[in-house]
């Protein structure tokens, strides 16, 4: 037999009809807010497009193949000798920061005390919130000065990679730490050394996420203007030697609305800033692309 | 490796005074028994016994959550795996472990059998027949022999289970841990690796820790009972089933609690 509840005494049945000026007024706020948000949406993405068309309208006209590949000197009208500095800035910067990025992370995910990895990772955010300017003023005290690397290629790309390398260390840290416990245990109780389950275990499941973070500090390092602006000096050709001088694209940007809209340099600066534009985008879709492709490899894992 | 000791009286694995303490109290206190060969213990008591800590000192799992100290000896063969200058690594190489919840690594159904090979740096063609053997032992073979390369993580949670006592028999371990490992799985998937426990329990020492006496009675030749940190009965599995001497293991095999 079963025994069929009574219903609540204080609850009005006729609730599903309620009329009332409370529950009104409550249905039309929602109703207010659904169609406030997709408004607040396009608040958001309307200066984005209105960026892109803007800087589209001032480069394209003019832009053709012989300014992004030509190399003249001084970097007056064509683009070639900038874009190969940006290129071996970003090399030289990527490569140290995924280094030290991926070791710190190791270390403060896998092998270091609590307390020192408390200390690595409280280090890196404050390296985050350091305005890029102050990183630029130490590596133009500290590596051209007192290293004495002058105003170079390999001053700017070191104090370029400090400012890259905490958005990676902070990804890799959080990759590793997120691998779940118990893929951890069955490893280590497989009798693989720490190191074993680095490499063979929590690399592979932690890459994409590492990647992402590679790629995104990437986006972020290739538009960063002042710390390389204040530790190298412009090149009238391309970078021969680490202690070359270097040009590269926000330099020609920062130049070029320095010296006004009357000047040649201007309409060039909206060309770099297109050709940087359509980088940052780039490395964007290889990110989502990257993520979407390993994290199917990996669905069931963390259920 | 140097010959097993006599004193060890042919017990694969002995335990001497075992007690874990965490910071205030103690989880384990005092225990002491022998795995002989080709046995399978059950070790079951009710929740927060400490059945699963006991399992986990007999390889040094327990050294992965801080704050544990293991007092008293484990005998491997006569060594202790706790004594100086014993590597942990090595230690979990001769005595595996299968968990409650599969493990599957994110690879192929072949490379997670010959995980503990490749870390020990087999040679290719030892570890073909090695995964072969291991998945037969398991009693995964059929259901797996014609797809090898695909993902681990597209079997079912009872295949998983199964891929993960092939992994820890790859190495060819004389002792095999294994804590709740069907306390995850539907009744036929329980039911497929109890049969595979069984077949085991002919060539190696099995220690199985559950919660579920049926399970005990189904599978283990010898049942130890933890109650509270506290080894208070082990005996052969009809005997401590039918005719338990101490009155908190009768209760708890009654049902009474637990």
């Amino acid at each position: 037999m079963t025994t069929v509840l009574s219903p609540h005494p204080d609850l009005d049945d006729n609730i599903l009809f309620d009329r009332s000026a409370r529950t009104r007024w409550r249905i039309g706020f929602d109703r207010w807010i659904g169609r406030l948000l997709p408004l607040l949406f396009l608040v958001a993405i309307l200066p984005i497009l209105g960026m892109v068309y803007w800087v589209s309208e001032q480069a394209l006209p003019t832009l053709t193949w012989t300014i992004i590949v030509g190399q003249s000197p001084y970097a007056t009208d064509q683009l070639g000798v900038p874009i190969i500095g940006t290129f071996e800035l970003m090399l030289i910067a990527t490569l140290l920061s995924v280094v030290l990025g991926l070791f710190g992370g190791v270390a403060t995910a896998e092998l270091l005390s609590p307390r020192a990895a408390s200390v690595v990772r409280m280090t890196a955010n404050m390296l985050v919130g350091t305005p890029s300017v102050i990183i630029g003023f130490f590596g133009f005290f500290v590596f051209v000065l007192y290293f004495g690397w002058g105003l170079s290629l390999i001053a700017g790309a070191v104090t370029l990679s400090m400012f890259m390398t905490p958005y990676i260390f902070r990804t890799a840290d959080l990759a590793f730490t997120s691998v779940p416990r118990h893929i951890r245990e069955a490893a280590l109780g497989s009798g693989a050394a720490p190191t074993q389950y680095i490499l063979r275990i929590a690399t592979p499941i932690a890459l994409p996420q590492i990647l992402t973070g590679i790629f995104l500090a990437m986006a972020i390092g290739v538009g960063e203007t002042a710390p390389i602006v204040l530790t190298t000096t412009a090149g009238k050709l391309a970078p021969t030697s680490l202690t070359s001088p270097v040009t590269f694209l926000t330099a020609i940007i920062w130049d070029g609305f320095n010296q006004g809209s009357g000047s040649p340099f201007f309409v060039l600066a909206f060309q770099a800033a297109f050709l940087l534009m359509v980088v940052v985008v780039a490395l964007n879709i290889v990110v989502r692309v990257v993520a979407a492709r390993y994290q199917k490899r990996l669905e069931g894992l963390y259920q | 490796m140097s010959a097993p000791a006599a004193a060890t009286d042919g017990s694969v694995l002995s335990v001497r005074n075992l007690s874990v303490v965490a910071k205030e109290h103690r989880i384990l206190d005092d225990i002491s028994l022998d795995f002989p060969p080709h046995s399978l213990t059950a070790v079951v008591g009710p929740s927060g016994c400490g059945k699963t800590t006991f399992v986990r000192t007999l390889n040094r799992m327990s050294e992965l959550t801080p704050g544990l100290r293991v007092e008293g000896s484990v005998l491997y063969l006569g060594q202790d795996i706790y004594g100086r200058g014993v590597n942990p690594v090595l230690v979990r190489r001769r005595i595996g472990m299968v968990f409650q919840r599969p493990t599957v690594f994110p690879m192929s159904i072949f490379e997670n059998a010959a995980f503990g090979l490749r870390i020990v740096h087999e040679a290719e063609a030892d570890i073909d027949t090695a995964v072969t053997e291991a998945l037969q032992r398991a009693g995964l073979w059929d259901e797996v022999k014609g797809d090898l390369d695909r993902s681990a993580m597209s079997l079912s949670g009872g295949q998983q289970q199964r891929l993960c006592i092939a992994r820890a028999l790859a190495v060819r371990p004389r002792v095999l841990l294994l804590d709740e490992p069907t306390s995850a799985l539907d009744p036929a998937a329980t039911q497929r690796v109890e049969s595979t426990m069984e077949r085991l329990s002919e060539e190696i020492v099995l220690v199985l820790v559950t919660h579920n006496v049926g399970q005990a009675a189904r599978v283990s030749d010898r049942v130890a009972f933890l109650h509270s940190g506290h080894l208070v009965e082990l005996g052969p599995t009809d005997e401590i089933l039918e005719r338990p001497k101490d009155p908190l293991t009768q209760q708890f095999i009654t049902g009474r609690f637990g």
